[in-house]
């Protein structure tokens, strides 16, 4: 193997092939990126068995077809740190890896190829295509609410649910949860559901941006792949059952209001500074027209806001956890956010306010956050 | 004024195993794991005591002490129904019951009214109660804090019952040895040996400064301690802590055999009990080892899932901190603590 590619080609789906490889590793083949070298390019694979990432690169030239895998982490940081616009050459000689790129030189160990392992093909039940805007807008709509590490392993992911006019997408880590939906027209028959791990999830966020390139899912049984410019990603899935999401929406909520979203956060975010730094818990006391916030700590130390509201009703006292409300109000897209409650044990509603009564609108969001105890 | 009754059944398995079976009552015997295996001693009777023989001991040397001891193996089933019964008569008298394990709890009596408010009278009628309808015998002791009800009932054991009132305690503490303090042991006895401190006169001698700057926070509670002082509470919902399985093996492992042949079934029982507790929210994995050399290690990893992925790294991490054949093994998770669960919870079970 040997060829010659530019930085800046390198670079990008370099980083993102790199992103997937874990770094502490029990395979020390998987520390390392698989790249083939061939006449339509090279080819990057990234994999930590749970995740692959397949990425493309445009070649300067090809003297000598071939792969290796080289260290994944320190083939990064040497490209990133080269000076731009650099030409890096690479050559596998006697079972090293020799990067040549001006007058510097670096030689890499190297693990045969034959070693790499790759996600097993399955079964596969339906195909759809949809605007990358609209899957990385579910993603970032809802991925900060995934569990992390949970014993409960299902939540530790993102539940996909794909029928013939929408994708939802919930996550939830048990105490708040995020549901979004996007309507696209999509060429599936039954219901499909599917678990997609964290790390599939933040990954495959990677790839996607805010344009109309189509990204195309391809759902199996165990896998999901994505394919979308040039790359294709594969992930397992996890195989559970997610709770039930209908259960848990409030539905008899009475004590509707509507916030400023950018000055309900600063407020919010300026009250936590003084709740207690492990458990982050605020007070919020509803009344007429007014939202007061209120933190303290151990050390007896108090902050209290108020921030007007578009509200009528009973007065309501209740406690959150600052940084569940932060999180949602970092996502939610409008000026104005909508927030219904019923009492202090109750769960929270939080949606974007819109202002046309759309039945069916493009993409919609809603959170739901539970109280903590006063 | 706050009065507590620390209530601690005598040598309870061995107890119980000589009321289901008279003639045992006037033999050694001792209840624990075999001494074929690793089994280490629970609790044995006064007889066995005689021998030199106490819990925690292996029963190999129990045996070699007393060659005719009979050893009997644990029936926790059974422990746990007695141990029921006494907690409901201690729960007659109060609400405020802490049990601590299944034969010892700390009742706070400060507001019963029976008996005139008197913790002898109380002491006296618990005794008799349990006696009566379980036929095991309790030493109480009674004094104005936790640990010295806990002190007093381990005065006049077996069959004991001792009183601190609060004008006693100055002169109570004053002739304690600071081992018998709560959270001395070896280790920090020989500490405080070296600062010529033996007895709480002593320590109660010692500054706060100069305490808290040796023992850090613990010195603190070792001021107090000096001084009769426990602001400790009866919990009547003690919270736990963590969630765990152990075991000592047959014979020394090494690693490899550990992680192909151990590890597993205790991982698989860990979540069992994790199960069975609700699938509490957890915090942190850890791992204990114990080496052929009896030094003993704990590796903790936070935000991790208990499986045997995790344990298997964690135990090839702790391992390296000995290299040496493998004793024991525990695995387990810690709970997130109770201020966390203030947090409410979107599906039911509690986290």
């Amino acid at each position: 193997m040997k060829f010659s590619i530019s930085r800046e080609a390198l670079l990008r789906p370099l980083s993102l092939v790199a992103g997937v490889v874990e770094r502490r590793q029990t395979l020390p083949v998987l520390s390392n990126v698989l790249l083939m070298a061939g006449s339509d390019g090279l080819a990057l694979t990234g994999t930590d068995l749970e995740v692959e990432l397949i990425g493309h690169a445009e070649l300067d030239e090809l003297q000598t077809a071939g792969s290796a895998t080289v260290p994944a982490r320190k083939l990064m940081d040497i490209c990133r740190s080269l000076p731009e616009g650099s030409i890096i050459s690479l050559a596998l000689e006697d079972g090293r890896a020799v990067l040549r790129a001006g007058r510097s030189r670096f030689t890499l160990s190297t693990l045969p190829a034959a070693e790499f392992p790759n996600i097993e093909q399955s079964k596969q039940d339906a195909e759809v295509t949809l605007p990358r805007k609209a899957l990385k807008r579910l993603i970032d709509a809802t991925s900060f609410a995934m569990a992390q590490q949970d014993v409960r392993y299902y939540l530790n992911g993102m539940l996909f649910e794909l029928d013939s006019n929408a994708v939802r997408v919930v996550a939830t880590d048990g105490h708040r949860l995020a549901l979004a939906e996007s309507r696209n027209e999509l060429t599936v028959s039954d219901l499909q559901r599917l678990i997609l791990p964290r790390k599939g999830v933040l990954e495959l966020g990677r790839l996607l941006d805010d344009s109309d390139e189509p990204v195309t899912l391809v759902l199996g049984p165990n896998h999901l792949r994505a394919r979308t410019g040039g790359y294709v990603f594969t992930s397992k899935l996890i195989d559970g059952k997610f709770p039930d999401v209908n259960r848990v929406i409030p539905k008899g909520g009475d004590k509707r209001l509507v916030a400023e979203r950018g000055e309900l956060r600063q407020v919010l975010a300026r009250t936590s500074i003084l709740s207690s730094e492990k458990y982050r818990g605020v007070r919020l006391y509803l009344e007429d027209g007014n939202l007061r916030v209120q933190a303290s700590n151990p050390e007896q130390e108090e902050a209290e806001e108020n921030v007007a509201v578009d509200y009528q009703g009973s007065g309501l006292e209740i406690g959150f956890n600052v940084g569940y409300l932060v999180d949602v109000l970092n996502v939610v897209g409008t000026e104005q956010v909508v927030m219904t409650l019923s009492d202090s044990i109750s769960s929270v509603l939080l949606e974007a306010a819109t202002s046309d009564d759309n039945a069916a609108p493009e993409f919609s969001a809603r959170y739901v956050v539970m109280p903590m105890r006063l | 004024m706050t009065k507590i009754l620390h209530a601690d059944c005598d040598c309870f398995y061995a107890a119980v195993e000589m009321r289901d079976n008279p003639e045992l009552r006037d033999i050694p015997i001792a209840v624990g794991g075999s001494a074929e295996g690793r089994g280490v001693i629970a609790t044995c009777n006064y007889p066995a005591r005689t021998f030199g023989i106490h819990s925690a001991m292996s029963s190999a040397q129990a045996l070699r002490l007393c060659p005719h001891l009979t050893v009997i193996k644990p029936d926790f089933e059974r422990y746990r129904e007695v141990s029921a019964q006494i907690m409901a008569i201690f729960r007659e008298l109060t609400e405020w019951v802490e049990p601590l394990s299944l034969d010892e709890a700390y009742l706070d009596i400060s507001g019963v009214e029976r008996f005139k408010g008197s913790g002898t009278w109380m002491a006296q009628w618990l005794k008799a109660e349990v006696l009566r309808r379980t036929g095991i015998t309790v030493s109480i002791g009674v004094a104005p804090n936790k640990f010295l009800a806990k002190i007093a009932s381990d005065w006049h054991k077996p069959d004991g019952l001792f009183v601190i009132t609060p004008e006693q305690v100055d002169a109570f503490v004053a002739e304690l040895g600071v081992d018998k303090l709560p959270g001395v042991g070896p280790a920090t006895a020989q500490r405080l040996k070296q600062m010529n401190i033996s007895d709480c006169t002593e320590l109660g001698r010692c500054s706060l400064s100069i305490l808290v700057d040796r023992f850090g926070k613990f010195g603190h509670r070792l001021y107090e301690l000096s001084r009769g002082i426990d602001r400790r509470d009866v919990k009547v919902h003690r919270e736990r802590k963590s969630i765990s399985a152990e075991n000592t093996f047959e014979r020394d492992l090494t690693p490899a055999q550990v992680i192909a042949q151990e590890l597993t079934p205790m991982v698989d029982k860990l979540a069992a009990r994790i199960d069975r507790h609700g699938t509490p929210a957890s915090s942190k994995i850890f791992i204990k080892l114990r080496f052929d050399d009896f030094t003993t290690t704990t590796l903790e990893s936070s935000a991790m899932l208990p499986s045997i992925t995790n344990f298997t790294e964690l135990f090839e991490r702790a391992w390296q901190r000995g290299q040496r054949p493998v004793r024991l093994v525990g695995v387990g998770i810690r709970l997130l603590d109770a201020e966390h669960s203030r947090q409410l919870a979107l599906f039911g079970a509690p986290l």
